[in-house]
């Protein structure tokens, strides 16, 4: 995949939804920044390209609103990192976001996937 | 708390550095362990990451914190925007420099002299100064001493009033005799002022009209004549050869309460008991003192006014004789007080600090334009951090932070260099006989001032292309291409605005300039109506050296034999006036017959002249003759008038054999004189009279006309004088031009002034036409190419670019024109031989900035007109 394809297949993220992803990622278990990245990618099969410079802004955005805590530590390859751990408040908030997005999502697919008769009804 | 927190943002920043590293060597190992080389997985990993810094300074958005911790990363952020384009932050921290220098330095010479009229004085605001009769540009003292008294007992709208009448004296006692300005002064004079002595006391009530011959010494006069003696106090020195005793000693810096004027030490009004004649009359020679009051808190200069002016009525009333002519009371506040130098200052100086703002409007214009074209270019970077979430208000703060502190940076400059330009003041001041203290301050209120203006031209010069720049929609600039950043709409139209204000804001300067420029080659090359060149002139203190009368007229013939004998000497005569040195003596006059107009002022200058005064200077004498050695004394008293005083007090008739009665004496004239400068070259002619020197000379000041050089003959003069007595003191010996140039020291100061600003203006409109020419047209290249493919000649795209220049500065000019014309009504009182609105200087002026602004269109045309076409559409 050249350059310019990966761009086409990239999706620009949602407002919003970052921190939503972030929090869905931190619930397997702590993560760091690079982690988080890769994470995403592997799990939405390479369409979610986060950049870094939405990722650390939004990372320590969550941190000062207490929807995560970090703390540095030792990754399996012995390189210092700082992990960040979703907290519960943060998972309240998952659990909303997630709702919100549901409602979006059905929504949406609602307006979308309408059959063609029943809109010229 | 502060601090800490500021060390807690050290902490943090080190951390999100490490947190970055770390980022960095996993996606590092992660593609090495893929079969990527070393150096390889590097790039790429830093080429993903993104741009470092920038992913840093949102990140720290996020951390908020204090308005502290915010303000600092902002001010980081801007210093690094700053250090980026060193170009820009040099030239633009130079001129605001300079211009804020500009404000400053004229500010600090206000300060110096308007705001600080009567230094060591308390509350000078509420001093005023007491005028009476017609209000006149350089008026003598206006009153006697027993108007002044009753002004003082009977009003009900002042604190106090004091008098004093400035004069000088010969110190003697010590090895040479030496000059020392002096006042005589009422005996609440330093009560009024509110001024404590660091010595012993001032002076009594009961002391006031009394002889005692009591002194009060100036600070810097006790500190250099007397060695700072700390028990002068009691002692006894001597003025003009009378034993006087120092009764204290003035506070450092006090100098007196005529502003600009240096006083050295204060006796009371009649010290000796010889001025008896003055302290009881209430005309002629007896109106002597300059009168400042302090008002009561609350009342108003009008209603102080009408309260005097009542006071005065009833004065009036008692004594008509002695109160023709006009007699209302107007009062000025100290800082424009008609008495010392004010007046002069209150003329000049507001109207210069107002030509040093529009320098400084016009210099904020330029770097607000250099600004916008650094935002343009930088607008992806802007667009960036809007889209990764800093709002609007983030980025206009950080944006005009950087004006901000580009003029801190500059004010600080300012702030070194005024320390020095406010002490150029007197620099104007030629040498002369007036003790002018006049200089710059360098004080609170200056540094307060500088303050002020750097940041407002810090606000402007950043908020406006701020604003403009974070309007742009992030979204549409990211996407586009380079081509069409170049500017939208909106930021051409904010450049050409700048354009056209800045040659609107420097046209006014070059016109006020030019005015100026030729009011003082006017000046200069006016006819004042007497010969100057050759001719030297010496200042004898005769009468302040304490010889008796018959004394003095000896020493007086004696001087004038021996100078008129010297080699060399053509002329010789003795005068106790200079013309055209500021100053004058004035006495009220009554023209037998002559009935004066309600309200009008009898005062007529007078000068005490010796034989050969006007051949010696080349003025006429019209009709009748000159003074000859016969009229001395014993002779009866005669009057040689000018054509203005011919014509005022006897109009149509023969003016020889008129009398004139003066200081209660009468005086017949003898001669009619050809008008000539009294003051100033501009001045209205005001009528004059010439006494002889002999009858009722007072001070002694040599004139000599000499052969060659007046200067040679200097030594010359001063030896002549001192073979006579060697206790004779001998001041101010120079050229007759040199004394003159004071009246020309304010034009002088106008002039050159107005003519650096408007330099300035010059050279900021023509770059800042150029650059915003040369930046359009750049971003214009693909266009331009385009057109050329289509077969536009090289004439059009010159005409297109120029065409483009012309336009801004057409409407630059008119606009200019506009404010040009308002702005010289309110320096046409300081013009001369030339109108407010010259059409040479004006039409001069357009074509000036005409010619530099084509010549600044001219080069960027140019350019864009050799461009290959080809490589012109290749260019993005």
């Amino acid at each position: 995949m050249n350059e310019k394809d990966q761009y086409k297949n990239r999706i620009e993220l949602l407002q919003g939804t970052l921190d939503m992803l972030i929090l869905q990622t931190l619930q397997w278990g702590p993560q760091h920044g690079y982690g988080i990245v890769q994470a995403l990618r592997l799990q939405s099969g390479d369409v979610l390209q986060v950049e870094t410079g939405s990722l650390y802004p939004a990372l320590h955005r969550l941190e000062r609103q207490s929807w995560v805590q970090s703390e540095w530590k030792q990754s399996e390859s012995k390189q210092k990192a700082r992990y960040y751990r979703i907290t519960a408040k943060g998972k309240k908030q998952l659990a909303t976001d997630l709702g919100r997005w549901e409602r979006i999502v059905e929504a949406i697919g609602s307006v979308m996937y309408v059959k063609p008769g029943e809109s010229e009804s | 708390m502060k601090w800490f927190s500021s060390f807690g943002f050290q902490r943090r920043n080190r951390e999100l550095q490490e947190e970055i590293d770390a980022h960095l060597q996993m996606a590092i190992a992660d593609r090495v362990a893929r079969g990527e080389t070393a150096e390889a997985a590097r790039q790429a990993a830093v080429r993903e990451f993104g741009n470092i810094p920038l992913v840093q300074d949102v990140t720290r958005q996020m951390w908020g914190g204090g308005w502290f911790e915010q303000i600092g990363r902002d001010v980081r952020y801007a210093l690094r925007q700053l250090r980026k384009s060193p170009g820009f932050t040099i030239t633009a921290t130079a001129m605001l420099a300079v211009a804020i220098c500009a404000n400053s330095t004229v500010f600090s010479w206000i300060d110096g002299t308007m705001l600080r009229p009567i230094p060591g004085a308390r509350d000078t605001d509420d001093l005023v100064s007491l005028q009476r009769g017609e209000r006149n540009f350089s008026p003598t003292p206006p009153f006697s001493y027993l108007d002044y008294r009753d002004l003082r007992e009977q009003n009900h709208t002042f604190t106090g009033i004091l008098a004093y009448h400035h004069d000088w004296i010969t110190l003697t006692g010590g090895a040479l005799p030496e000059r020392a300005y002096i006042a005589n002064v009422s005996a609440n004079y330093f009560d009024v002022l509110g001024i404590k002595p660091v010595l012993g006391r001032f002076f009594l009530p009961e002391e006031e009209s009394r002889p005692v011959p009591n002194v009060v010494l100036g600070y810097s006069l006790w500190k250099t004549r007397y060695a700072a003696d700390p028990a002068i106090v009691g002692k006894s020195i001597e003025i003009a050869r009378h034993p006087v005793t120092v009764i204290g000693v003035a506070p450092e810096g006090v100098v007196g309460a005529m502003p600009g004027i240096r006083e050295d030490l204060w006796v009371t009004l009649d010290p000796l008991g010889t001025d008896v004649w003055r302290m009881t009359h209430r005309s002629g020679g007896a109106v002597w003192l300059n009168v400042i009051g302090r008002l009561r808190p609350g009342v108003s200069r009008g209603q102080a006014a009408q309260d005097l002016d009542t006071v005065m009525h009833n004065i009036v009333a008692a004594f008509p004789d002695d109160h023709l002519g006009d007699n209302r009371i107007t009062l000025d506040p100290m800082w424009r007080s008609p008495f010392g130098a004010n007046g002069y200052m209150a003329a000049t100086l507001p109207i210069l600090l107002a030509f040093a703002a529009v320098v400084l409007l016009l210099t904020s214009a330029n770097v607000a334009t250099l600004t916008l074209v650094r935002f343009v270019s930088r607008r992806r970077e802007l667009a960036i951090r809007q889209s990764l979430g800093a709002n609007r208000i983030q980025l206009v703060r950080q944006m005009v932070l950087e004006g901000v502190v580009l003029s801190i940076v500059a004010g600080a400059v300012a702030l070194v260099l005024t320390s020095w330009t406010s002490k150029t003041f007197a620099w104007f001041f030629p040498a002369n006989s007036n003790p002018l203290i006049l200089n710059g301050s360098m004080d609170h209120k200056v540094v307060i001032g500088i303050a002020v203006s750097s940041l407002l031209a810090g606000m402007l010069c950043g908020a406006l292309p701020a604003w403009r720049s974070a309007h742009a929609p992030a979204i549409e600039v990211l996407k586009a291409e380079s081509a069409s950043i170049s500017g939208g709409s909106r930021n051409r139209k904010l450049l050409s605005g700048l354009v056209v204000a800045q040659i609107a804001l420097s046209l006014p300067l070059l016109v006020c300039s030019g005015l100026f420029l030729r009011t003082l080659r006017n000046l200069a090359g006016a006819n004042p109506g007497f010969e100057q060149d050759h001719i030297l002139t010496a200042s004898v203190g005769l009468n302040i050296a304490g010889y008796s009368h018959d004394e003095e007229q000896v020493i007086r013939h004696k001087i004038l034999d021996r100078v008129s004998a010297l080699p060399g000497v053509k002329v010789a005569s003795l005068t106790d006036w200079i013309p055209m040195t500021l100053g004058h003596k004035g006495d009220d006059a009554y023209p037998e017959g002559y009935v004066p107009h309600p309200h009008e002022s009898l005062q007529v200058y007078h000068a005490e002249v010796a034989p050969r005064y006007f051949e010696s200077l080349h003025i006429p004498i019209l009709e009748g003759r000159e003074f000859t050695p016969d009229d001395d004394e014993k002779a009866p008293r005669v009057l040689i008038v000018d054509q203005t005083a011919a014509r005022r007090y006897w109009p149509g008739q023969d003016p020889l054999g008129k009398k004139l009665r003066i200081w209660g004496g009468l005086f017949t004239v003898v001669g009619v004189a050809r008008n000539s400068t009294h003051i100033f070259v501009n001045e209205s002619p005001e009528p004059i009279v010439y006494m002889s020197f002999f009858q009722v000379g007072y001070e002694t000041i040599v004139q000599v006309k000499t052969e060659g050089n007046p200067v040679d003959l200097a030594p010359a003069v001063e030896n002549a004088i001192h073979e006579i007595d060697t206790r004779l003191p001998v001041f101010d010996v120079r050229p007759m031009r040199e004394s003159t140039q004071m009246a020309s020291s304010f034009a002088v100061v106008q002039s050159a002034l107005a003519g650096m600003f408007a330099l300035i203006g010059l050279v900021l409109a023509v770059t800042g036409i150029y650059g915003v020419v040369a930046y359009r047209t750049q971003m214009r290249t693909h266009e331009i190419g385009v057109r050329m493919a289509l077969g536009a000649s090289r004439v059009d795209v010159l005409r297109l670019v120029l065409l483009q220049g012309l336009w801004l500065t057409g409407i630059g000019m008119a606009l200019g024109l506009a404010f040009a014309l308002g702005l010289t009504r309110f320096i046409a009182r300081l013009l001369y031989g030339i109108g407010a609105n010259d059409p040479v200087t004006v039409v001069s002026v357009v074509m000036l900035l005409g010619a530099m602004s084509l010549l600044a269109c001219y080069f960027p045309a140019h350019r864009a007109m050799r461009r290959n076409p080809v490589t012109a559409i290749r260019e993005l």
